[in-house]
């Protein structure tokens, strides 16, 4: 006998059988679903954005906010706190930026990103100096993982910012004074230099609208007649504004420096991990400066990248490996180019990459060999596969 | 000749291990993957100081290397047995109806019997005929279809052709009184995801019988680090992967498969196709509607999406016996209507059960030193997902989570205070990660009606194959052992 032959003497089968003719007969017309999960992921997460610069707004000195409109109609929900990575096309290279978005998700007509001068910065001068009114961009959907969870935050916020960190706190402040939402902010601002502080009126002007948002400014460089809170934000000085740091959630985001400085002032409070949220900040100023860096490694060492089945580039050693292949005409999928989001997620075949700490490479990605291109930078020549 | 023998779309644990038995083999193989990374839901991703292991909760079917089961031997002959590890659990789970209720359940039938006698000491009897029933069942299973018993017949096999596809609720009901007992012998039923009443005895009974021949199993690194294992052998056997490259089109000439078109346009020929992905989006997205076999259609129209999930990623920043968390697995239920729970899988109103992993109580290094990870599910099928606006998603996906966080509060006082890192999933995310009908990682619902005794295993389309858990079973095991099986049918074709 045949298996077949032992399904058919099973109690109930004749049953089931019938049950599966009447089924097929009366059968849902798939084909009326077609389409169906392209739409549901495109509501929420379209690959690429297509937008068009609907007007410019001089913030400060150094920086000013570019508010997007949807080119094709739609701009996709985000948490306050979430950035886009913003793509050009400068000097024959496509390379990428990401932004945070300073607006209130409250509403999603236009998306309004801040950009704030880098010395010698490749792409916030081009946004700055070049980029006008009607101009495209594309850019990646919402992403990023600094924003308010619920579930664990609480509802006592400090938010620690420095210079153009304030863009996700902006977004964040106009979502819970704009929509009277429960929750109390203090934001402890530093700035080298009062009259740089993006968005300052706005926020002295809803700190005197709404009880539960506090704006302390703090400056470094003050002029000799400033009044307020001066230097840096101490742990000395966190204990003085708040009254009760224990049951705060701390959030920081500004430059590399402000997390060198603020961290271990958090560390002073007693603030335990789980109540410091910071945002990631992109590569360092200077990787020949961070620990572990191999001495013998100088900064403008440039070793040959083969990549399989394709050309060989050159790559500088204090350059992430994404930039050289940038460089290369070479674009691969990326979205925090800050080492967190492992969509440049790339194999290395055989050589050896500096990724500094902090980077968010899977445990089984480091032992079978993949690197976040955007945060590794190359100590040899190297071997990888795309 | 054309680019590629084979070319395999998607790669899930299916598509993943189709590949590599293929790639082994000789055979010229490319792997299309639209998401960047291998895995499917076999994958992980981090926060903070934590990787969250997104799907497996516990693997079946692994056995110890001195008491094997099938998987072991799969996995050896990919070469991925030593590149990872695993950990065994040594309990199947705990069952709890906080307040009233609680028992665990020790990865060993005679302590099984003996804790449940405890909790239950008028149905003593019941339950030793119950887990004969079981057992023997199980072993006239395995005589039938893994040792392939030419002679198989009901005379020979009785109690198999008897239950097979009874209901599991109404032998529960024909052996035992207490609705706490039936609770704990039908815990794994979400694993299925059909309640007693819609769950053959067929699945219920392996289950119980295999985690506990074989045993529960973790992995070091998570599932992830299978996905890369198995890429491995995949790549170093000289297959190509690609990855962030979704297939659009299976092109069909003379009857016969002839290629794939990518999402980006790239035209690649092959003479057979592997498909990962869901058997609805392969024929109704993929295929020219002309090439669609009628009765394909009728069968994909006359079943439904099976469940997706819910699960809230936990990151503590504390030991789990700091909380009190003993055991790796536990289903903790407000009440014993496991029917009424199933209800609840279709709307937001408050959920009356969780699936709650920690997976640091069998692998203490899972975490960092001095913290632990926790993983609550219930499942969820999409369709009132699918309803929300998308500006309202996540305020529901949070309320819905917090319902779920409270019933771990009761059990666990303190939880919530522990937390370090969270990050939700829902249906969507299943959609968006597996590109699936309804985010569901089950595949179709497993009624009697969608096992492979009544289901065919074929496409209806020469050279077209199917892996993965929309064309079988749904779980680890099974869509591993899926690929195997898809390669091993077009490794044979290839040398006819
Ligand atoms: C999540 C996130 C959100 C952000 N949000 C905002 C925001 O809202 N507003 C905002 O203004 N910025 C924001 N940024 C920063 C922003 O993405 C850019 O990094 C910033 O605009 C500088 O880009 P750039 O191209 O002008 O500078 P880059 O060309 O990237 O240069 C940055 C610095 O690196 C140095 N540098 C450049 N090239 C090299 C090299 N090859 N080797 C060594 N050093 C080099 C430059 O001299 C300069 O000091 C955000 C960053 C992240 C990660
Ligand atoms: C939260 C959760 C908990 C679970 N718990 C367990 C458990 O404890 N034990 C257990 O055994 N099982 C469990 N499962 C089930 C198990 O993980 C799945 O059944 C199994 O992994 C499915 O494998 P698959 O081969 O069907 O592929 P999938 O994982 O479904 O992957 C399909 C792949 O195909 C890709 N793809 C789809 N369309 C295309 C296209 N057009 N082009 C290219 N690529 C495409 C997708 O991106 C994906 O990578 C769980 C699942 C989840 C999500
Ligand atoms: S772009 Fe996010 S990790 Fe590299």
């Amino acid at each position: 006998m045949t298996k077949q032959d032992i399904r058919q003497q099973i109690e109930g089968y004749a049953e089931i059988q019938a049950e599966i003719e009447v089924l097929r007969k009366y059968a849902h017309d798939r084909r009326a679903d077609r389409g169906t999960v392209d739409r549901v992921i495109n509501l929420l997460h379209p690959k690429e954005l297509k937008l068009t610069v609907s007007e410019i707004i001089e913030e400060t000195a150094s920086s000013k906010t570019f508010r997007l409109i949807s080119a094709d109609g739609y701009l996709p929900p985000f948490q306050a706190g979430q950035y886009i990575n913003i793509f050009v096309n400068l000097a024959g290279i496509r390379s990428s930026r990401p932004y945070s978005i300073a607006s209130s998700p409250s509403q999603t007509a236009y998306y309004d990103v801040t950009v704030r001068r880098v010395e010698d910065g490749f792409v916030s001068n081009y946004l700055l100096d070049e980029v006008t009114i009607g101009n495209s961009l594309t850019s990646t959907s919402p992403a990023g993982l600094f924003y308010y969870n619920p579930l664990f935050h609480g509802n006592n916020l400090v938010f620690l910012a420095g210079g153009s960190g304030i863009t996700p706190f902006m977004s964040m402040i106009r979502e819970v004074t704009d929509r009277g939402l429960d929750r109390n902010i203090t934001l402890i601002y530093g700035s080298r230099d009062p009259d740089d502080m993006i968005f300052k009126d706005e926020l002295e002007d809803r700190a005197q609208r709404h009880g539960n948002f506090t704006f302390i400014p703090v400056i470094s460089e003050p002029p000799p007649s400033y009044s307020g809170h001066t230097g840096f934000i101490t742990a000395e000085l966190m204990q003085k504004l708040l009254d009760d740091v224990k049951d705060r959630m701390f959030y920081v985001c500004g430059p590399e420096e402000m997390y060198t400085f603020c961290l271990p002032e958090l560390d002073k409070l007693g603030m335990p991990k789980k109540r410091v949220r910071q945002e990631v900040f992109g590569p360092p100023k200077d990787i020949t400066m961070e620990a572990g860096w191999p001495s013998e490694v100088k900064k403008d060492d440039t070793f040959e990248v083969q990549i399989r089945g394709g050309k060989t580039i050159p790559a500088r050693a204090d350059e992430p490996l994404m930039i050289s292949l940038e460089r290369a005409g070479i674009t691969i999928p990326t979205s925090c180019r800050s080492g967190e989001c492992s969509l440049c997620r790339t194999k290395l075949l055989s050589g050896e990459v500096f990724q500094p700490r902090g980077v968010k490479v899977r445990k089984s990605d480091r032992q079978f060999g993949y690197i976040h291109a955007c945060m590794a930078y190359p100590l040899k020549d190297l071997e990888i596969m795309l | 000749m054309p680019d590629y023998d084979v070319i395999v779309i998607g790669a899930g644990n299916g598509g993943l291990t189709a590949s590599a038995s293929l790639a082994k083999r000789g055979a010229k193989v490319l792997l299309l993957e639209r998401h960047n990374l291998p895995g499917g839901c076999a994958t992980s991703f981090i926060r903070g100081r934590f990787e969250f292991e997104v799907a497996l909760h516990q693997l079946s079917g692994l056995g110890t290397p001195e008491q094997p089961g099938p998987l072991r031997g799969l996995l050896g002959q990919l070469a991925v047995l030593d590149k990872i590890e695993f950990t065994e659990e040594d309990t199947l789970y705990r069952t709890m109806v906080p307040g009233e209720f609680e028992v665990t359940l020790k990865a060993d039938r005679t302590e099984i019997i003996a804790a449940l006698k405890e909790k239950f000491p008028d149905e003593a009897d019941a339950i030793d005929k119950f887990f004969d029933l079981v057992w023997e069942f199980c072993m006239q299973m395995v005589s039938i279809f893994f040792m392939r018993d030419p002679e198989a017949s009901r005379e020979k096999y009785p109690i198999y052709c008897k239950y097979a596809i009874k209901s599991s609720k109404e032998v529960l009901d024909d052996y035992f009184k207490s609705p706490f007992l039936k609770l704990a012998i039908a815990s794994y039923w979400g694993y299925v995801g059909l309640p007693p009443s819609r769950l053959t005895f067929m699945d219920m009974a392996m289950l119980l019988w295999a985690y506990t021949e074989f045993k529960p199993f973790h992995i070091k690194g998570g599932s992830q680090a299978l996905s890369n294992a198995i890429l491995d052998t995949f790549i170093k056997a000289g297959g190509y992967p690609r990855f962030n490259c979704g297939a659009k089109k299976i092109i069909i000439s003379d009857g016969k498969v002839k290629g794939v078109i990518t999402e980006t346009g790239e035209e690649i020929t092959c003479d057979y196709v592997v498909s990962n992905a869901s058997t609805i989006s392969t024929y109704m997205e993929m295929l020219d509607e002309k090439y669609v076999p009628d009765d394909k259609l009728k069968m994909l129209g006359s079943r439904s999406v099976g469940p997706s999930g819910f699960t809230i990623y936990c990151g503590l920043d504390c030991e789990p016996q700091d909380l009190g968390i003993d055991v790796s697995t536990q289903f903790i239920s407000l009440n014993t209507d496991i029917e009424r729970q199933f209800a609840s899988w279709r709307t937001f109103d408050r959920p009356e059960m969780c699936g709650m992993s920690c997976y640091d109580v069998a692998d203490p290094d899972f975490s960092p030193a001095g913290a632990c990870q926790v993983a609550v599910i219930n499942l969820q099928f999409a369709d009132h997902w699918l309803t929300i606006p998308p500006s309202q998603y996540a305020d529901v996906k949070y309320r819905y989570a917090q319902a779920l966080l409270d019933i771990v509060e009761k059990v666990y006082p303190g939880f919530g205070d522990a937390l370090e890192e969270v990050d939700v999933s829902s249906p969507i995310t299943h959609l968006r990660y597996l590109g699936h009908p309804g985010g569901g990682f089950y595949g179709f619902e497993k009624f009697a009606k969608d096992s492979n005794l009544f289901i065919p295993p074929t496409s209806g389309i020469d050279g077209l194959y199917f892996a993965g858990a929309w064309a079988g079973m749904a779980g680890f095991q099974p869509t591993l052992e899926s690929g195997v099986s898809a390669a091993k049918a077009i490794y044979r074709k290839m040398n006819k």
